[in-house]
């Protein structure tokens, strides 16, 4: 039977049919919970229940009132038998249900507990070795198409088999004696008994019993489920996404350092970010002679100087602009030549798309220890070849030139152009890949009817390849370039430990890195905060004009 | 009859050969120079690497060398009379160069020139050379002139100082002899693999526990992830409910937020629940992905809903219809999914970098480790890329299996 008809066969009985038992039971929690829930947020409020203050204390008695308010407005609709009431009743005793267990369990400190288990794990890590061969067993099977289903089940049952005995083996036993005597805690038990008790309320309201009772409907039904089924994401979008976004908003209008008063600002930390002051100096003034107090030089052109409040980050807005300029150019241009070529139908393209991507799955960190290596001034390979290359070119040419031999590191000059080409050395593979994905989009018809037509390989790649690939080139284009702007990792490894990640006279101080220092180094994290909202800005700027350039050369190509 | 209607077939079949031949090779010219533009790109991507591997391989001495060199090599020894001898190469005594083994040093000599060349010096002992009772002037110093063999001939040659030399000996042949002083000479080398650097790398600074530690983290950010990404996918896909798709364009919206933005914030949440310097700190806040849901909700459209109104006419809760019809469906993009969590949190670093670094060393993760070991001046680079290696082995081995799926990874978020 489905729910509707279930809807209309109890369509006779009405609301008038008194309530089950089961609903009184479901009105009273409502009523218990709305209660609990006031003189909760009262407690929060008088800093009698726990000691939340500022943003937490605001956050907290938010939801406990928001808690009361959905608690109360339920209960007249649940008297009257209406689903709106048995709606939010069964949203709010669900949030409650998984609230009260996350609650629980953090007091418990189980989600801390990964340290343990990681301990544990250490000495049982080899059967994992076993739920991997499982899988592979399983994913090999289609190759031996007589036996596959065989085969997939040897390798379900292995990986089934690895990952009972590597629970046990990580400690499942001593874990849930621990967790039984953590559960012992007062708290943890009222806690939790609060959470299984909107439980039962959850699963009463859930029942078909409640669908006809509530005259139901499949599209009311519908979207609770939907509700349900997306709160696992939400839930964690929330705590983790929307409240971290606008906190950060938050903190970016005050002064704090983590650990006392926030103080409020207004709008001081932007004004301070974009403060500039332009000043001539003449011989012999030094820049502090010419500039207002908490100004200092950010740049020099001749006469002219440019000061500002922070001149860190003009320098850091300098460094990236430049970078961008010369890396993305660097790691899209090659990418799509190269991907023209892999993408010609001729043996062993596979392995070198497979090579290409070997930077992308090795990490940037490992390989940015390798290329600090390899730009060593003195030993380094990178040195050395060119010296090798001048020498070659003097002995053919019988020139005299002398090879240069940068000091790749810890050159001002020079230090930024390794990072350059490091980024554009990592992002080449990984960008081809992309664009062969968006040239296997193209429709081979065309390429055929430009054969038949003798165009060349050049005419075909600037009039059949390059405008019907421009929706990868637009996302290969944004994605590098936000990933470039945010350029932190590299100045990071390749200027420490020996520098500070700014580099030799701030040449590699990127705004991230600027962020990393202000918020984590010298813990003036509404300054940061700030800083990260004005890079936010500035991304998003760059992607919406890559994206209005992108919409326009699609035009003309249709006009 | 038979020839003349023949002659023009066998003409145009060799004429078509020819063509054919003409096209083929020319083809094979253009192919070649595909191969050889791909071939120098793939020496640039895969060279660092190949120089990491080796140089894990590299004794601690081996590593400062100049010029720089790829293969690790060491001191080539010899046993001679149950003694290991560091083998040399040396001219000998008949002027041949040879691998010779160094049998005794101290050996009292001086260092001789020619009168009209004093850069070209040699090192002889003094029993081997005789006095002559001459003396030269060089730069206002007296210096007496001896009648040296050298390379089997004797030449009268200029004595400009005193030195000590080592007496070398040709294994295969103990008559042969040379001297050379020990200190300068050319040490005889051979092709090596220290694998005691891996052994010793996991046992600094809780290496062996980076590692364990990030398999963990990685396997459990790609399960939860992965649950939570289908189960929302899903309901974006399939069922209505009241603001979705406003949920949805915030979804969107919040993948163009770049992480730098939440750093901060995220950081305080930690401190505040008491998770910084924990591994949980780089599980739970990553499970909950707007990438790999919106990922899952794309593929989900795309499968038709006949397959799911036959199921859920015969009564089956979504639930039912979720794992055992959709999810066996998309594998494709499951593992495609997973592959990204995959290489996402196994390469995490800023996060990381904020939100453990105050951890002991035990609850590091490879990333952290590996840098904290790149900044010990301490070690060396061989200790260092053992590291490295150990740290790529296990991306690596999951790519040689899944590369489909991370070829297929980027070439979904290419569509997007």
């Amino acid at each position: 039977m489905t729910t509707a008809e279930q809807t209309i066969s109890t369509d006779a009985t009405g609301p008038t049919g008194g309530h089950p038992p089961w609903l009184i039971a479901v009105i009273a929690w409502q009523a218990v919970v709305a209660v609990v829930a006031i003189v909760a947020a009262v407690g929060l409020a008088t800093g009698v229940l726990f000691d939340f203050s500022g943003v937490g204390l605001v956050v907290t008695v938010t939801l406990t009132l928001g808690v009361a308010a959905a608690a109360v407005y339920a209960i007249p609709h649940l008297l009257a038998h209406r689903n709106r009431g048995r709606s939010v009743a069964t949203l709010l005793q669900y949030t409650i249900l998984v609230l009260g267990l996350i609650a629980a369990i953090q007091e418990m400190g189980l989600f801390r507990g990964i340290d343990a288990l990681a301990s544990s794990y250490r000495d049982a890590w080899y059967w994992t070795l076993l739920v991997v061969l499982g899988w592979i067993i399983y994913s090999q099977a289609e190759r031996i198409k007589s036996a596959e289903k065989a085969i997939q089940r040897v390798g379900r049952y292995t990986m089934a088999g690895g990952a009972i005995i590597l629970t046990i083996a990580v400690g499942v036993i001593p874990g849930t004696i621990e967790f039984a005597r953590r559960l012992l805690d007062p708290e943890v038990i009222g806690l939790t008994v609060f959470a299984v008790v909107s439980g039962v309320m959850f699963f009463l309201l859930r029942r078909s019993a409640a669908t006809d009772l509530f005259e139901t409907t499949v599209d009311e039904a519908e979207a609770i489920d939907g509700f349900l089924f997306v709160s696992p994401n939400v839930f964690g979008f929330l705590a983790f996404f929307a409240f971290p976004l606008v906190f950060s908003l938050f903190v970016s209008f005050t002064a704090w350092d983590g650990l006392t008063e926030i103080t409020w600002l207004g709008p001081d930390n932007y004004i301070k970010i974009f403060s500039l002051q332009f000043a001539s100096v003449e011989a012999g003034q030094a820049a502090s002679d010419v500039l207002s107090e908490g100004y200092s030089q950010a740049f020099r052109f001749g006469d002219v100087i440019m000061g500002a409040r922070d001149p860190n980050f003009w320098i850091g807005m300098r460094n990236i602009l430049v970078f961008a300029f010369v890396a993305i150019p660097l790691a899209t241009f090659p990418a799509l030549v190269l991907a023209a070529l892999l993408n010609s139908k001729i043996p062993g393209m596979k392995v070198f798309r497979a090579i290409y991507f070997i930077p992308y799955v090795a990490g940037i960190l490992g390989v940015l220890l390798i290329w600090k290596q390899l730009y060593n001034a003195s030993i380094g390979f990178i040195n050395y070849g060119i010296l090798r290359v001048f020498d070659f070119i003097n002995a053919i040419f019988g020139t005299e030139f002398v090879a240069p031999q940068p000091e790749w590191l810890s050159d001002p000059n020079i230090a930024m152009w390794s990072i350059v080409i490091f980024f554009a050395w990592f992002m080449t593979g990984y960008n081809a890949v992309l664009f062969v994905a968006g040239m296997q989009g193209i429709p081979g018809s065309l390429y055929e009817a430009a054969d038949i037509d003798g165009a060349s390989w050049w005419k075909k790649f600037r009039n059949i390849t390059v405008p019907l690939l421009r929706p990868t080139t637009f996302f290969v284009v944004s994605t590098t370039t936000i990933l470039g702007l945010q350029v932190f990792t590299e100045p990071f490894v390749l200027m420490g430990p020996q520098l500070p990640p700014s580099g030799p006279g701030n040449a590699t101080l990127t705004p991230v890195v600027q962020l990393y220092q202000e918020g984590f180094q010298r813990f003036n994290q509404g300054y940061a905060s700030a800083l990260a909202w004005v890079l936010f800005v500035l991304i998003f700027a760059v992607t919406i004009l890559n994206f209005w350039r992108q919409r326009r050369l699609e035009g003309e190509g249709v006009g | 009859m038979t020839m003349l209607e023949n002659k023009p077939d066998t003409d145009l079949a060799a004429e078509h050969k020819r063509l054919q031949r003409r096209v083929n090779r020319r083809r094979w010219l253009g192919y070649s120079g595909i191969y050889v533009i791909l071939g120098i790109f793939a020496i640039a991507m895969i060279f660092p690497f190949v120089y990491m591997f080796f140089t894990s391989l590299k004794d601690t001495s081996d590593v400062f060398t100049y010029p720089p060199r790829v293969l690790p090599y060491e001191a080539e020894t010899i046993e001679v009379d149950g003694e290991e001898l560091p083998v040399f190469i040396i001219d000998s005594v008949d002027g041949e160069q040879r691998e010779m083994v160094l049998v005794e040093s101290g050996i009292e000599a001086g260092l001789f020139a020619d009168e009209s060349d004093l850069e070209t010096t040699v090192a002889v002992p003094l029993e081997f050379a005789t006095d002559t009772g001459r003396t030269v002037v060089v730069d206002g110093e007296e210096l007496p002139i001896y009648t040296v063999e050298v390379a089997g001939d004797t030449q009268d040659l200029v004595l400009l100082r005193n030195t000590a030399v080592g007496k070398f000996v040709d294994p295969d042949d103990p008559s042969v002899v040379g001297y050379a002083v020990v200190r300068t000479a050319e040490p005889a080398e051979r092709i090596t693999a220290n694998w005691g650097n891996y052994s010793e790398v996991l046992g600094i600074r809780d290496f062996d526990k980076s590692i364990t530690n990030t398999v963990l983290i990685t396997v459990l950010v790609v399960v939860g992830s992965l649950f939570t990404s289908i189960m929302g996918g899903y309901a974006f896909a399939r069922m209505n409910f009241p603001g979705r798709d406003r949920l949805f364009v915030a979804y969107l919206g919040s993948i163009m937020i770049p992480f730098v933005v939440l750093i901060i914030p995220l950081f305080r949440l930690m401190v505040s629940l008491g998770w910084v310097n924990t591994l949980g700190s780089l599980v739970w806040p990553f499970i909950f992905n707007a990438y790999g849901t919106f990922l899952m909700r794309q593929f989900f459209v795309s499968i038709p809903k006949d397959l799911e109104e036959a199921a859920y006419i015969d009564g089956a809760k979504r639930w039912k219809i979720l794992w055992s019809i959709f999810v066996p469906l998309s594998w494709p993009a499951i593992a495609t999914l997973a592959t990204f969590m995959f290489l996402y949190a196994w390469n995490s670093f800023i996060w990381p970098l904020v939100s453990i670094n105050g951890a002991n060393s035990e609850d590091f993760v490879l990333t952290i480790a590996l840098q904290t070991l790149g900044g010990q001046a301490g070690e060396g680079p061989n200790l260092i890329f053992a590291a490295i290696v150990l740290s790529v082995i296990i991306p690596f081995t999951v790519f040689v299996f899944a590369q489909r799926y991370f070829v297929e990874n980027v070439a979904t978020s290419g569509i997007k």
